[in-house]
């Protein structure tokens, strides 16, 4: 009986012991591999800012035949501007029409500029790899210079489509006189104000010409709380100086586009008179309650949000973004109609805005992946089909029956919007084409119609930046750290924190601490190349 | 020249007896084996990194052929205008977190403490604790939604009761109580539950005794509860000096706007603008390794202070 108890135990617990440090340490291990970053090689956009995952660079034998027809393999890096990454349909559509064989690299684009830096700083991008937008250009202009991509600028003759690029916007692309980058089209003056329709008629408004129209309907709107019990907002505003309200406006206060010529000088714009009216005006607007009481801390999403819920009755922005816009407020507000304006007068009377340089984004061919010119020759070839009318077309619409019909030789996108966000939408981040060989679009609604006639009006009156193709080395080190002074003061000042000679004192000590270079420097550069 | 066998070689005896005892205890050095790993991977060995620090690191060139400067990145972030209120900031974001936070799960400890019902101590319990796993993004975005002018509910309820609405986002002054409120938010919970149970491990025989001797409750508190727990709140307040140091970036970064960025701008967020956003990599990473220092600097000195006063520190 007593045999039991001497039996000896360790047997049992040994193997307890054992198993149970087994497992714990399995888990455990099993726990950090999961979640230790994401496939590589797989087209999922990475949410990891600071991971740098890029991919393995193309091994395709570059150095083989000019005669071989193998796919070309190689992986490009794609700004994603839709909540999901699209199926790929349209992908291997592209592949058919191009011999390739992509991997598309989707970055979200809110932490687009972070991974970018963060590849470039690991010598980790791949053979193509897009810029967010021209204002990205400050971060990879040092890399540009000290030879970490192809100059492309001598190949572009070579190819049918590439050779008729627009000297003008090829040239604002140029760092240090050379060119490096292939460029997305885009029109040079998008901006404008999208309001309600349905609001103004009933107030007896017409669409504002200047300024003080912008006011006194900011002003009627409020007044009249169309959108019921007290919650009326006049402006939806957010918390960008250049693609929200404040850049468009300044353009009408007459202020310059980045950087203007005062008494044959170039200075930065908020030097400049028009400027400091434009944060009056602003001011104004915020002390009233005319505009949304927390634009400095407003992102797009929620500002566009208070269009859609019919809360808000003006917004600053893009003017093709009215057509979403429409569908969107629709749907909460069925009697909501949008008017859209561009031609708002300047000090002296005559309708101006400030103009991007022709491109929306830019793409670069990284020396470290793109191994030889051979490889980039073939790679050039590839993007000199995207402006082919079919190719343009796919990457722009999408796949005719499936995306779009036709009616009329002209293109009418399907109706149903969420298909088109799911599979189609996002390709517009990989378009290079935006109007060179593009079907025109039949326009369903009318004011989008408008709204495209009134983008291409204005281009005439358009006023470019001219430090665009100049360069500014203290610009380069310090420029965005500095520019961060000189926004939140602006910030500061519109909500009354701070007062006129506090600005100038916010200015000074940004030329204190080295925009007085940066000035000097781009007027060195200016003068050298008058 | 003869060198003599015991002083080449290693202590045959010495050797085998260490090795024997890792052999005796093998399945706990093999359970904490991940976890050992995981502090060898991604907090020693990145720490060679801090070489850049001393350079003017160019991502092409590699951390090898990029150019040696010396101490000129440490020179440039003590004469940078913006360090002292970098530095200011730091610290002060640092102790309000720190003094405001600690008393809160003690508090909350010993109310909990009093209850009777264990069904309604575990509800709340598990309640306080919930913030705990939301992440920061989502704290930051309920305190946004919540204080919004547009039509946030605490601005809603000011109005009913008759008051002015209250900028509180855009105010720089609300910028700090609003960081602290949300860290203790979030945070109570956890160390409610440490405290709790070390509050449970209390002989209810002292307190019988001190009710004998005619102690009401708080007396109690005030002589059993809290003198039994100094050393888990000592222990607990030199690993959250710790925590603090290193892991408020995520929360301060949420924080952050133009109109609070005088009060609320630390060395680890000037890191990530400067450094991530805008390429500096050396200079950032000198901002960092000095930042380090002095979180090591505050980890050691309130470690020496609780030996000093008799407790077991945290090493």
């Amino acid at each position: 009986m007593n045999k039991a108890l001497n039996k000896p135990s360790r047997t049992v617990s040994h193997w307890t012991k054992w198993g149970s440090a087994m497992s714990a340490a399995a888990v455990l291990a099993s726990l950090l591999a999961g979640c230790s970053g994401k496939d590589n090689e797989s087209e999922s956009a990475n949410a990891g800012a600071a991971q740098p995952t890029g991919s393995a660079p193309a091994s395709a034998p570059a150095s083989a035949a000019a005669t071989d027809n193998k796919p070309l393999k190689f992986t490009i890096m794609a700004d994603l501007h839709t909540p999901e990454v699209p199926t790929e349909d349209i992908l291997k559509l592209l592949e058919e029409k191009t011999n390739t064989d992509i991997t598309i690299q989707w970055v979200p684009d809110g932490s687009y500029d972070e991974k970018f830096q963060a590849s470039l700083a690991t010598g980790t991008l791949p053979e193509a790899a897009f810029i967010k937008n021209q204002a990205s250009i400050a971060l990879v202009r040092s890399a540009i210079e000290s030879g970490q991509f192809w100059e492309i600028g001598p190949y572009l003759k070579d190819y049918p489509n590439l050779s008729k690029l627009n000297p003008d916007v090829l040239n604002n692309t140029k760092i240090d006189g050379k060119i490096y980058t292939l460029y997305q089209e885009r029109d040079l003056a998008r901006s404008g104000i999208i309001y309600r329709k349905d609001w103004a008629d009933k107030l007896g408004l017409e669409a504002p010409k200047t300024t003080d129209d912008i006011y006194q309907m900011l002003k009627a709107f409020k007044e009249a709380d169309l959108a019921g019990n007290g919650n009326t907002i006049g402006l939806a505003d957010r918390n960008d100086l250049i693609y929200g309200s404040f850049k468009t406006l300044s353009s009408w206060f007459g202020a310059p586009n980045g950087w203007g010529e005062v008494d044959g000088q170039l200075v930065p714009d908020f030097m400049t008179q028009g400027y400091m009216d434009t944060m009056k005006f602003i001011r104004k607007l915020y002390t009233e309650d005319l505009i949304n009481k927390d634009f400095p801390v407003t992102s797009k999403t929620d500002q566009q949000n208070l269009m859609y819920t019919g809360r808000a009755g003006m917004y600053i922005g893009n003017l093709p973004d009215v057509k979403t816009m429409q569908e969107k407020t629709s749907k909460n507000v069925p009697e909501a109609q949008y008017d859209v304006t561009n031609t708002i007068a300047g000090p002296d009377g005559n309708p101006r805005l400030w103009a991007v340089p022709g491109y929306g984004s830019l793409l670069l061919f990284p020396k470290s992946s793109v191994k030889d010119e051979d490889q980039l020759k073939k790679l050039l070839g590839v993007f000199d089909k995207f402006f082919d009318p079919d190719v343009a077309n796919l990457l722009k619409y999408g796949i005719e029956g499936k995306h779009y019909t036709m009616q009329d030789g002209k293109v009418v996108p399907i109706a149903d919007v969420k298909v088109l966000e799911k599979e189609a939408t996002a390709y517009l981040g990989l378009a290079l084409a935006d109007y060179t060989n593009i079907t025109p679009s039949l326009y369903t609604l009318p004011v989008m119609e408008k709204a495209n006639n009134l983008v291409k009006a204005a281009a005439d009156f358009a006023v470019p930046d001219p430090t665009a193709a100049l360069t500014s080395k203290t610009q380069i080190e310090k420029g965005a750290r500095l520019q961060d002074m000189i926004t939140d003061a602006t910030y500061q000042f519109m909500v009354g924190k701070l007062n006129e000679s506090g600005f100038q004192a916010a200015v000074k000590k940004w030329q204190d601490q080295g925009g007085a270079d940066i000035i000097r420097e781009f007027n060195e550069a200016y003068q050298n190349g008058q | 020249m003869e060198l003599s066998a015991s002083t080449v070689a290693p202590n045959p005896k010495r050797t085998s007896r260490w090795k024997k005892r890792v052999l005796r205890n093998r399945y706990i050095y093999l359970m904490i084996l991940p976890g050992l790993l995981y502090f060898a991977l991604f907090k020693y060995l990145p720490m060679w990194g801090l070489l850049i620090s001393f350079q003017e690191y160019v991502p092409t060139k590699g951390v090898m052929n990029s150019p040696w400067v010396g101490f000129r990145q440490f020179h440039r972030l003590f004469s940078d205008p913006d360090f002292w209120n970098l530095f200011r900031n730091t610290l002060a974001l640092f102790f309000l977190n720190i003094v405001f936070y600690t008393p809160m799960p003690i508090v909350l400890a010993l109310m909990l403490n009093e209850v009777g019902r264990t069904a309604f101590k575990r509800i709340v319990q598990t309640i306080v604790y919930i913030p705990h796993f939301l992440s920061w993004v989502i704290v930051v975005s309920i305190t946004f939604v919540m204080l919004t002018l547009d039509g946030g509910i605490v601005n809603d309820m000011l109005q009913y009761f008759g008051f002015h609405e209250i900028n509180f986002l855009l105010d720089s002054a609300y910028a700090r109580p609003i960081y602290v409120i949300q860290a203790i938010w979030r945070e109570a919970g956890w160390g409610t539950i440490v405290y709790l149970a070390a509050i449970s491990a209390i002989d209810p025989g002292l307190y019988e005794a001190a009710r004998m001797d005619g102690a009401g409750r708080l007396r109690q508190i005030w002589h059993i509860t809290l003198p039994a727990i100094r050393s888990v709140v000592i222990v607990l307040l030199i690993l959250r000096i710790g925590s603090v140091i290193d892991h408020s970036f995520e929360h301060v970064y949420l924080v952050i706007n133009s109109m609070n960025r005088q009060v609320m701008d630390i060395f680890d967020t000037y890191v990530y603008t400067a450094g991530v956003q805008q390429g500096q990599y050396s200079y950032t990473t000198a901002v960092g390794f000095f930042k380090s220092f002095i979180g090591l600097l505050l980890v050691m000195l309130s470690n020496w202070l609780a030996r000093k006063f008799g407790e077991e520190g945290v090493y």
